[in-house]
């Protein structure tokens, strides 16, 4: 596809002193797994505030991890999600130069999600069992997002595919190059149909994310429990993957020479606008229509705490209504500097909702309470890095991000040996 | 119909719709496969006026079921002394405090007819057996600990200071009704006051019914827990009439199961699989006329 000569590896050196510092944070996860492994969930330590791997309990069988790991980390992966359903699914074809970007930071998100999930799980070696059709139980909005998540994590690497086999079209390696160049064309026909399942899926799995907690009536705050949740999950993983392109093209721009394309993202950043006055219509509509239930209002008063539930209910509804205010100004959306706070705020908005739903609004029974231990924010600090490791890698390495200035990679498709200052 | 843009949207439009309206409509049947009521099914019946709160159910349980203890050391002297159903304890005794009122309460599985946890489990770890028993098989089980979010009673339990597989082998801890053991449950058996009885669930109702009946304004509310909470369950509960089920730490729950509003939005969603077929192929078709619009302008070019 012509449109897809735009990118360009960033090339450069690799072993930069950040890039050092990335993979030092790399390791650092590395021995936070293996403590986990050994000793358990909660560490050597037992549930210990300061000193246990997670302060996951009975009470909160889901930590942060769940959240930030999984659900923050896959909202902002939406931005594949997101400009592809824009790009293919409405056929707008100007956002191409968005995808590649988009599709590599989607990948990763997903794998990082996924594997904190199966390291989350207590019981990590049984997880075939979910593979044996005969034994599965429909009914699990888990067992759905498990599948799914699995096989979109896949399809994502597939979407990547292209931007590695067109470096390797240029290897010195005859060999190498032959082969590159045969499965190309090839990949590139069945696109379509990857292109699909890559809209398909996480529609699926990002509105169950929100769908896990309808089970939970009695244990989350009536103003985030609702059938809804499934819809305002999907709207909003929407809003949190068009505010993570905007945020992830302005950083690379910063980090490295490269043109931001700001008319491309103020025309892309008015679809989030009105999402957001959707899922705001529907967040605001659906608590008053609940709580004209009188068990909703037993359930309300029951949970007791008013300023603690109504002030993040507030202040959730807040940032997700400044966002939308700010991304309908035009003076706003061409500003490069404003459109980035916009973003910044759509993807905080997003990741604010998840926390809440998962977190601030469950309380299993009086008693229990539940705050992350340094490590446990740590585990997914160094999670995330892992995650910016490897994407600076592959722009380094590969055709992913359009823009690229020819003096960072002279050669269109690039390499090592790109000239760097 | 043609598939143009506007229908994928549509389609899309669409799911997201039937999710949220199934989220109001009432389901027209429970699904199949879905567990119901047995004339045969067992539970037990608490009767908190009754409780003395000698914890003898609580040591009983403990051997039975070969668990450890939660050793605790006071004064100078070590107790097994749970605080609460944790990953060596399948039954416990608490007190309960309701204004000034206090009496005791007993907490294990409650075994829901239509159980939430089961309805939450990826591969049926959790699962029916003969007597309505809701049941843990370790062997299916990935640890995810859904079942814990889903259980409104805050049943099910993890062993949290276990980790490596085979040699530790950390699993879901729940009351099973002492299934694997001819005798049935040991709390049971031993309580001296009849606080707490096992029998079917239709004879246990029926008693409890005739206790209310036979001493008006005795018990809360004068009803039996579990009739219909939560869609029913096979352990049921009286409380003296100061006391509350609140206070007690059963929770006020709909008539229906928990798990009916997701199952239903499941249901209801991926009915047939229709939708996600209809949108994979509406987005596919999309894709192929785009790309076809797209060769053929660059033809004309040449």
């Amino acid at each position: 596809m012509a449109a897809h000569a735009h990118e360009r590896p960033l090339g450069g050196q690799i072993l930069t002193s950040g890039f050092k510092f990335l993979l030092a944070l790399s390791a650092v996860w590395v021995a936070l797994v293996l403590v986990r492994l050994v000793w358990g969930l909660n560490g050597p330590f037992g549930n210990d505030p300061l000193l246990s791997v997670s302060a996951q309990s009975d009470g909160y069988a889901w930590g942060i991890w769940k959240p930030l790991n999984v659900v923050t980390f896959t909202g902002i992966a939406a931005g594949a999600f997101a400009v592809g359903l824009v790009t293919y699914g409405f056929n707008k074809g100007e956002y191409h130069p968005l995808i590649r970007s988009c599709v590599m930071a989607g990948a990763m998100g997903y794998t990082l999600g996924g594997t904190s999930i199966m390291i989350d799980l207590g019981r990590y070696w049984n997880l075939w069992v979910i593979f044996v059709p005969q034994w599965l139980n429909w009914t699990s909005v888990l067992l759905e997002i498990a599948l799914c998540v699995l096989a979109y994590t896949l399809v994502l690497w597939v979407e990547v595919a292209p931007s590695i086999l067109e470096k390797l079209e240029t290897s010195a390696n005859p060999s190498t190059a032959a082969k590159a160049k045969k499965i190309l064309p090839a990949l590139r026909k069945a696109m379509p149909f990857i292109i699909s399942l890559a809209i398909l899926l996480p529609s699926m799995h990002q509105s169950s994310l929100g769908g896990l907690f309808m089970v939970a009536h009695t244990k989350t705050h009536p103003y985030w429990h609702t059938g809804w949740l499934p819809a305002l999950f999907l709207i909003s993983c929407l809003t949190m993957g068009f505010g993570a392109v905007v945020v992830i093209e302005n950083l690379t721009t910063m980090a490295w020479k490269k043109k931001l394309d700001q008319p491309l993202l103020a025309r892309l950043s008015i679809i989030p606008a009105w999402l957001t006055v959707a899922y705001l219509v529907i967040r605001i509509a659906d608590v008053f229509w609940r709580f004209r239930d009188p068990m909703v209002q037993a359930r309300h008063a029951a949970m007791g705490k008013p300023l603690f539930y109504g002030g993040f209910f507030l202040l959730e509804l807040l940032v997700f209504a400044a966002a939308a205010a700010m991304l309908f100004s035009k003076g706003v959306r061409e500003n490069r500097g404003k459109l980035l706070g916009a973003g910044l705020l759509l993807v905080f908005a997003g990741a604010l909702y998840r926390f809440d739903t998962y977190l601030v609004a469950y309380q299993p029974s009086p008693g229990w309470s539940y705050f992350p231990t340094p490590l446990e924010i740590l585990f997914s600090i160094t999670l995330g890095a892992i995650g910016v490791t490897v994407y600076v890698l592959f722009v380094k390495l590969f055709p992913i991000l359009s823009g690229v200035e020819a003096t960072n990679a002279p050669d269109p498709v690039g390499g090592k040996s790109a000239a760097s200052h | 119909m043609t598939i143009t843009r506007r229908n994928v949207l549509k389609g899309l439009a669409a799911a997201g719709a039937a999710a949220g309206a199934a989220a109001i409509a009432e389901p027209a049947q429970a699904s199949e496969g879905k567990y119901h009521q047995a004339p045969d099914d067992v539970g037990m019946l608490f009767d908190s006026t009754l409780c003395v709160g000698c914890r003898a159910c609580q040591s009983a349980c403990k051997v039975r079921n070969n668990l450890p203890t939660d050793s605790r050391s006071t004064q100078g002297g070590v107790y097994d002394a749970p605080l609460d159903l944790n990953g060596s304890t399948k039954n416990i005794i608490k007190l309960a405090q309701d204004g000034s009122a206090i009496t005791y309460m007993k907490m294990q599985c409650m075994h829901c007819i239509d159980s939430a946890c089961i309805s939450v489990c990826m591969a049926g770890a959790l699962h029916k057996v003969q007597g309505g028993i809701t049941a843990y098989n370790a062997a299916t089980c990935v640890g995810c600990r859904y079942c814990q979010i889903g259980c409104p009673f805050n049943v099910p339990k993890f062993e949290w200071s276990k980790s490596l597989p085979v040699v530790e082998d950390p699993k879901i801890v729940k009351c099973e009704l002492c299934r694997h053991d001819q005798r049935g449950p040991a709390c049971t058996e031993v309580c001296p006051r009849a606080a707490v009885i096992y029998g079917k669930k239709a004879d246990l109702l029926a008693e409890a019914k005739r206790r209310v009946k036979l001493n008006p304004g005795k018990y809360f509310q004068d009803r039996v827990y579990g009739e219909t909470d939560g869609g029913g369950t096979n352990v049921l509960y009286l409380s003296p009439k100061d006391v509350s089920f609140a206070a007690l730490g059963l929770p006020t729950l709909p008539d229906e199961p928990l798990a009916k509003l997701s199952e239903s939005v499941q249901h209801t969603t991926y009915k047939w699989g229709l939708a996600p077929v209809a949108i994979y192929a509406a987005l596919t078709v999309v894709q192929l006329r785009a790309r076809k619009n797209e060769d053929h302008g660059q033809k004309e070019e040449k």
